[in-house]
């Protein structure tokens, strides 16, 4: 008997020591994973920040309120609270409050005065929402990035803004400038983040509201979203000439009641692209909206439901954007969407998130159940990321009231995801019944062939 | 009509007026000569004053290739690279562009050379 269990107890732990034959070097995916170390690790001889300081991973590499309420005190990035020489390279409150980090976009001559205050962008989906004809769109304003404003040259400039360990930012001393092969390697992991390629719309969208809400989107005549945001992108296509990743002047700044505005915080106007700027502001993609806002360019808005009505408003059908949609428009409105419709549209944005989220999660999942990592811990990484994005994909739903069948075979998908993370022997199955877990979800809320 | 709804968008509010999407770029007063990421060594121009025609508002720059004319306008940024004294760097004019300083010229057109106008002059101070 003492022999069998033994033997039996061998068995299990051999199967599950089994050796899983290492994939063969691949120079793009060395690059990637050199970018991501550099990326959540390197400090540049800064302050103790790294671009995963405001771009975290477990966060959809953004930050907000809530996420920001959970870091301690000594967290690098409220270095401006603690060390007395970078006491104005944030505005802590703010930060805090409304998720606003500091930028010095019309130039470093009066720090007081002289800056603007913006939400922290995430950097999924790059590869299709950087690109236009007038160059890469980087930041908020669609030109943060010194050098040749590529997404490359942007961690250059990153580091001088928000690296440095005086505010006289002298490199190599306040801080190192990135190398051509860092530069490199963290082009590399940004574009390897998210999405590759844009969705191909209309999807067969199984449930009625965000089903009309995708009708009312691509509709030129009334939600006329799909003018600005192709195919929920960040992409333009305005009659037959592609934009790409283009400005708008959406009248964002002309909101009445901006939160950062109800505060006694000094708050200058932000004018956008140029110096002096020209007002206009860079289109984010919105397959990734639903879970990473707060929205627009200032945060002033926090919900996806406020984001789709501020098209409805005054602030948008005023400015330049919403007059021309007027202008075009036989009965000359701009966008003029009932209560309903705003919900719709959102549910749709809802929807398309957490398909997104739910791809994501596979994809994590699959290459731990396939065994294409490269070690235990690289593994364990995939796992964390796929519960991130279960764990989103459960709450762009469930807060928008919608498909709840969906939102329990997630909630089981998340389950056993956890399992995977937590298991030494059955990592591999459990993964898999995970994946399986995530299709189910996924065929509720879509036709899948 | 549509069309022309369209070009006059498209030239106000996408293109808002200006050439490039990268034109502001202001981090950049802080990047040492040649360390401008894309820009040195590919499209930017490093050498010394040769020249320095005030009333022309042009200087030569002389670099291994030859020589190379820029012109400075109200838009073209000067800045003093100071960052070989371990000092932070600063705005400065066309009266800190000097003969025989060793300067990096970005034209506002990569292609543009030879008299084209100077998106940015980075001017090295190294002591004195």
């Amino acid at each position: 008997m003492r022999i069998l269990i033994a033997v039996a107890v061998g068995v299990v732990v051999l199967s599950g020591c089994q050796t899983i034959p290492k994939p063969p070097p691949d120079p793009e995916a060395e690059l990637i994973e050199r970018g991501r170390e550099i990326f959540f690790n390197e400090t540049f001889d800064g302050n103790g920040r790294t671009c995963g300081t405001c771009h975290p991973a477990s966060n959809n590499f953004t930050i907000d309120p809530a996420f920001i309420e959970t870091l301690p005190d000594d967290d690098p990035l409220f270095v401006a609270e603690f060390n007395p020489d970078l006491a104005t390279l944030e505005r802590p409150e703010l930060m805090r409050k409304f998720g606003l980090i500091l930028e010095n976009l019309d130039g470093f001559d009066d720090l007081e005065n002289k800056f603007v205050l913006r939400g922290v962008p995430h950097v999924l989906g790059l590869r299709t929402s950087i690109d236009s004809p007038q160059g890469p769109r980087t930041g908020w304003s669609g030109d943060g990035a010194p050098g040749d404003g590529s997404l490359r040259a942007f961690a250059t400039g990153a580091v001088i803004q928000h690296f440095a360990k005086t505010l006289n930012r002298v490199p190599g001393v306040d801080f190192r400038l990135p190398t051509e092969e860092e530069l490199n390697a963290l082009e590399a992991f940004q574009l390897s983040l998210g999405r590759q390629q844009d969705l191909s719309l209309p999807l067969p969208l199984k449930d009625v509201v965000p089903l009309r809400g995708q009708e009312i989107f691509l509709d030129n005549s009334l939600g006329k979203c799909n003018i600005c945001h192709r195919n929920a992108g960040a992409n333009a296509r305005l009659g037959d000439q592609d934009l790409g990743n283009a400005n708008f002047n959406t009248g964002v700044e002309d909101l009445p009641d901006q939160p950062q505005d109800l505060t006694s915080e000094f708050v200058p106007p932000d004018d956008g692209f140029g110096t002096p700027g020209d007002g206009t502001f860079n289109t984010p993609s919105l397959v990734e909206a639903a879970d990473t806002g707060p929205f627009f360019h200032n945060n002033a808005i926090e919900t996806i439901e406020g984001a789709v009505a501020f098209f409805n408003g005054d602030a948008f059908n005023n400015s330049p954007s919403g007059r021309f949609l007027a202008n075009i428009d036989p009965n000359g409105v701009g966008i003029k969407l009932d209560g309903t419709q705003v919900v719709a549209v959102a549910a749709f944005l809802r929807v398309i998130n957490a398909l997104e989220n739910i791809r994501q999660s596979i994809a994590f999942l699959q290459t731990v159940e396939r065994g294409t990592f490269r070690t235990r811990e690289e593994a364990t990484g995939l796992l964390e990321r796929a519960l991130n994005e279960t764990d989103d994909s459960v709450r762009v739903l469930s807060d928008g009231g919608l498909n709840p069948g969906a939102v329990a075979d997630l909630g089981e998908a998340r389950r056993l995801t956890k399992k995977a993370r937590w298991s030494f022997f059955f990592r591999r199955r459990y993964a898999r019944e995970a994946i399986i877990e995530l299709e189910r979800a996924r065929g509720k809320l879509v036709e899948t062939s | 009509m549509l069309r022309l709804y369209i070009v006059l968008f498209v030239t106000v509010s996408v293109l808002g007026g200006v050439s490039s999407a990268h034109c502001q770029k202001m981090t950049e007063i802080f990047i040492p000569i040649g360390q401008s990421p894309g820009l040195s060594g590919k499209y930017s121009i490093i050498g010394k004053i040769e020249t320095v025609n005030s009333q022309g508002q042009t200087i030569t720059i002389v670099d291994p290739s030859g020589s190379h004319i820029a012109r400075i306008t109200e838009r073209t940024k000067i800045w003093l690279d100071k960052s070989k004294l371990g000092l932070s760097n600063q705005k400065g004019s066309f009266a800190d562009l000097r003969k025989g300083l060793t300067v990096e010229v970005n034209y506002e057109k990569p292609s543009g050379k030879e008299g084209a106008e100077a998106e940015w002059i980075k001017v090295e101070i190294s002591g004195g």
